[in-house]
């Protein structure tokens, strides 16, 4: 619509302007320009142009074929490797104007059609479906000859998204897409370039549907997760069933305490001392006499008959023998049976090695007895007793060891303190009615060779009550002192002097004298030659005599011990010995025990019946060791 | 007759084609090669053009001489595709052996004068031209065993002068615009090489139509 004053204004034509000039294939070429204002004026445009050669001016041969405001060129028009320089006129009724001239090349100004058929296919291969895209050039561009060469592009995008994905093809008409998403629908496009000018224009899209398809990665991955699954459910069955073990191998139980009476509460609280006390149990450390005896290995028992308490002990070949006692504590024949039956022992013991030593030793004895009988009659033994029972034992053990058999020499170089042996043997006769405990014997058996010796039997002196009032000697008998032993007399058949003959049947008593208690508190003991007269019981003689028969213990705290032989048969010869000899050594054995000792004997009073130096061939019968260590008076 | 003469013709051809294939590089793989260098050459001419052209006086354009003014101009090379499609192979090969001898002495010029040259971008122009000598050079050898593998008439090369001066001007402008004006026919020559090697190659890749 043109207002009143443009019809008035009017002017020339505007400049125009080439926009661009373009060959598709290297052979033609086309020019653009855009006009400017016309000027209210009907315009008329021109292009001429100029080859660079000549200065011939030429005008466009088409305006038409390339469309409006356009200059096309045909082939022979169409020099290459030649400048035009080409101008644009835009005329009017008042003038004309010149666009800038421009120069062109032909050769420099080529950009093809876009290829042409682009085919898309879906291909198969092992791998899965993929994209064939083909193409072939434009339709213009000579590429056979090689006037042109045509490089490819082709892009490619799933319906949908916004970016493409860009293929370079080079000069080949063919390329293949890969990964594609199963039933995906894709875009294809394509567009060339030739080697030295413009990219062409995108083709027109082409749409291809990938069909479904199952990825056979995914299939792979799924097995293997299938599996993977499988084994471990299996493994953690497997674990489930075996939790124990596993935990067991894992983590391994911590010990914990495992202390009677421990608690672990206590402990968590973190006081100590009520952990601790806790632990201490009444009863440990065991100090009853339960256990005691089974410390020692022998012993030598020795009970008085008033209390008919036996005690029993469990020797090993122990004999229990029970000592009788010959009745009142009393006895005449206390003092004198020591030299009688030393000499009754020499003869009966025969033999020793120690033979001299014996000699030496029993004269000693006979001293030392002699000796001790009067400390005895005095009574200045009253210490004896009372020290060596422990107060809370009620009954007191004397054990005696085997290793006592070798008292003998130890005799000998101890000299005796006043409290021992008595010259004279008294019979100590604990208890007047003794039972013969059941329980084993203890073996005194004497060694012709070694001369009194204790047998491999144990003598176990039970020392029954803890009271003993010296001075009673009726209160006496109220500790028992049973002691076994089997007495081996192989005086008369010294070859049998090693092997102690158990004395047959009767082992249940024995005798034994207490001779003299050493300086070491042993108690010495001596087979009791009792006058079996007096006696209902059987006398052996030949056999073994049978002493450690207590006696009683007389007011001077002394253990008398009888000793009685029996007669097997009354027409042996034995018959003379027993009524006649009726040595009783009666020996105070009393285990001494020191004020100093705490224990109620520093050590085991060991009571040898040493044989009575009468004669060198006696025999003492038997050694009785009192292991006053227990011998709890 | 002309039959015959076909027929001679084909089997010249033939021969020819066998006797070029039976080399120890094959023809048509020597082509390739040299296309591939001719392309890279024209590319760098290319850009050095538009790097000069960048920083350009306008009025070094009003100035610039004519492309005719080239030194290489007086050689006859085809104007369009018939008249290259009817040149043979040893005229094309001779053509651009002879194009490519022409521009040894120039680019010289071209490569001493850079460092001096009123631009900014004269450390890279000066390097690209370095890089035109070397692919030129060795253009040259491949397209000179090319020669002896294509006949005879391939051999002759056709002498064009540079008959520049050593220097490229006085002042600024002159110096940009004969750099540029150098430059611009360069890039001419070097298109036409490339476009006359591609040609042969099309024309020995008969094997290989996928080729071309």
């Amino acid at each position: 619509l043109q207002n009143f004053w443009t019809f008035w204004v009017t002017s020339p034509p505007g400049k125009p302007k080439l926009t661009s000039c373009r060959s598709p294939e290297k052979e033609t070429f086309t020019c653009w320009w855009e006009p400017g204002s016309d000027g209210g004026l009907p315009t008329t445009y021109a292009l001429y142009y100029r080859k660079e050669n000549s200065d011939a001016v030429y005008e466009c041969p088409d305006y038409h074929t390339a469309g409006e405001n356009s200059c096309f060129f045909n082939k022979n028009d169409t020099s290459i490797w030649v400048n035009y320089n080409i101008t644009v006129v835009a005329t009017n009724a008042l003038g004309s104007n010149f666009s800038d001239p421009v120069d062109v090349d032909v050769v420099y100004i080529v950009q093809p059609h876009t290829p042409e058929n682009v085919t898309v296919t879906v291909m198969e291969d092992k791998d899965g479906p993929f994209l064939r895209v083909s193409w072939e050039p434009p339709r213009k561009a000579d590429t056979r000859s090689g006037w042109i060469t045509l490089i490819y592009e082709l892009r490619v995008k799933l319906e949908g998204e916004e970016e493409w994905e860009e293929h370079r093809a080079g000069q080949q008409k063919m390329f293949n897409i890969f990964s594609l998403r199963s039933g995906g629908m894709y875009l294809v496009q394509v567009r060339c370039k030739p080697d030295h000018g413009f990219w062409s224009e995108w083709s027109s899209t082409t749409y291809i549907k990938v069909p479904d398809y199952f990825p056979r990665e995914t299939s792979v991955w799924i097995l293997i997760a299938v599996f993977s699954a499988f084994i471990f459910f299996i493994l953690t069955w497997i674990l489930n069933l075996k939790s124990n073990s596993v935990k067991h191998c894992l983590l391994p139980p911590v010990p914990g305490p495992k202390i009677k009476g421990f608690d672990k509460q206590l402990l968590k609280n973190g006081r100590s001392e009520e952990v601790f006390s806790a632990l201490v149990v009444p009863g440990f450390p065991p100090t009853t006499s339960s256990d005691c005896e089974d410390l020692l290995v022998e012993y030598l028992e020795v009970y008085t008959p008033e209390e008919q308490e036996l005690i029993l002990e469990e020797g090993k070949d122990l004999q229990e023998g029970c000592l009788k006692s010959k009745g009142s504590p009393s006895d005449s024949d206390s003092g004198r049976g020591s030299c009688d039956s030393h000499t009754l022992l020499m003869e009966k013991c025969g033999e020793g090695e120690g033979k001299e030593e014996k000699h030496q030793e029993r004269a000693q004895k006979g001293k030392r007895q002699q000796k001790h009988q009067t400390g005895w009659e005095e009574g200045d033994v009253s210490h004896t007793r009372e020290d060596v029972l422990s107060p809370d034992m009620s009954e007191g053990r004397v054990k005696t060891w085997p290793s006592v058999f070798s008292p003998l020499p130890q005799y000998s170089s101890r000299p005796l303190d006043h409290q021992g042996s008595l010259e004279t043997a008294r019979q100590l006769c604990l208890s007047d009615s003794l039972f013969p405990p059941p329980s084993t014997s203890s073996h005194l058996s004497y060694n012709a060779k070694e001369g009194l010796a204790l047998g491999s039997g144990q003598q176990e002196f039970y020392l029954g009550k803890k009271q003993t009032h010296p001075s009673n000697p009726q209160s006496q008998p109220r500790w028992h002192l049973q002691a076994h032993s089997d007495f081996n007399i192989s005086s008369m058949d010294r070859k049998q002097a090693a092997s102690g003959l158990q004395l047959p049947g009767f082992r249940s008593t024995e005798y034994v004298e207490v001779q003299r208690v050493n300086q070491e508190d042993m108690v010495i003991l001596q087979p009791l030659f009792s006058s079996s007269c007096q006696r209902d019981g059987h006398l052996q003689i030949g056999q073994g005599e049978d002493y450690s028969k207590v006696k009683g213990v007389d007011s001077g705290n002394m253990l008398l011990l009888q000793r009685e032989v029996e007669v097997k048969r009354e027409e042996e010869d034995g018959d003379r010995y027993s009524c006649d000899i009726q040595d009783r050594v009666t020996e105070s054995c009393y285990t001494t025990s020191t004020a100093a000792s705490s224990q109620v004997t520093g050590k085991p009073t060991s009571c040898a019946g040493t044989a009575m130096p009468v004669q060198e061939e006696m025999v003492l019968a038997a050694n009785g060791y009192v292991d006053a260590a227990t011998m709890l008076l | 007759m002309a039959h015959r003469g076909s027929q001679a013709t084909t089997l010249y051809l033939t021969a020819l084609y066998m006797l070029v294939s039976c080399t120890a590089v094959p023809v048509n793989d020597l082509l390739d090669r040299a296309s591939q260098r001719s392309d890279k050459l024209h590319s760098l001419s290319t850009s050095l053009t538009h790097e000069l052209d960048s920083h350009f006086p306008p009025i070094g354009r009003m100035i610039m001489p004519r492309p005719s003014m080239c030194h290489t101009s007086s050689l006859q090379t085809p104007t369009d595709k018939e008249q290259a499609l009817r040149v043979s192979e040893s005229d094309l090969l001779s053509l651009a052996r002879s194009l490519l001898q022409a521009w040894v002495d120039p680019l010289l010029l071209l490569s001493s004068s850079a460092n001096s040259l009123p631009h900014p971008a004269h450390n890279s122009i000066y390097r690209k031209i370095q890089e035109l000598q070397e692919y030129s050079k060795s253009l040259g050898d491949g397209l000179d065993i090319l020669s002896g593998k294509m006949g005879p008439s391939s051999q002759y090369i056709s002498l064009l002068p540079f008959r520049g001066s050593n220097d490229i001007g006085q002042d600024k402008t002159s110096r940009l615009v004969n750099f540029q004006f150098l430059l611009s026919c360069f890039r001419r020559d070097s298109h036409k090489i490339d476009s006359f090697l591609k040609v042969l190659r099309c024309r020995a890749a008969k094997m290989r139509p996928e080729m071309c």
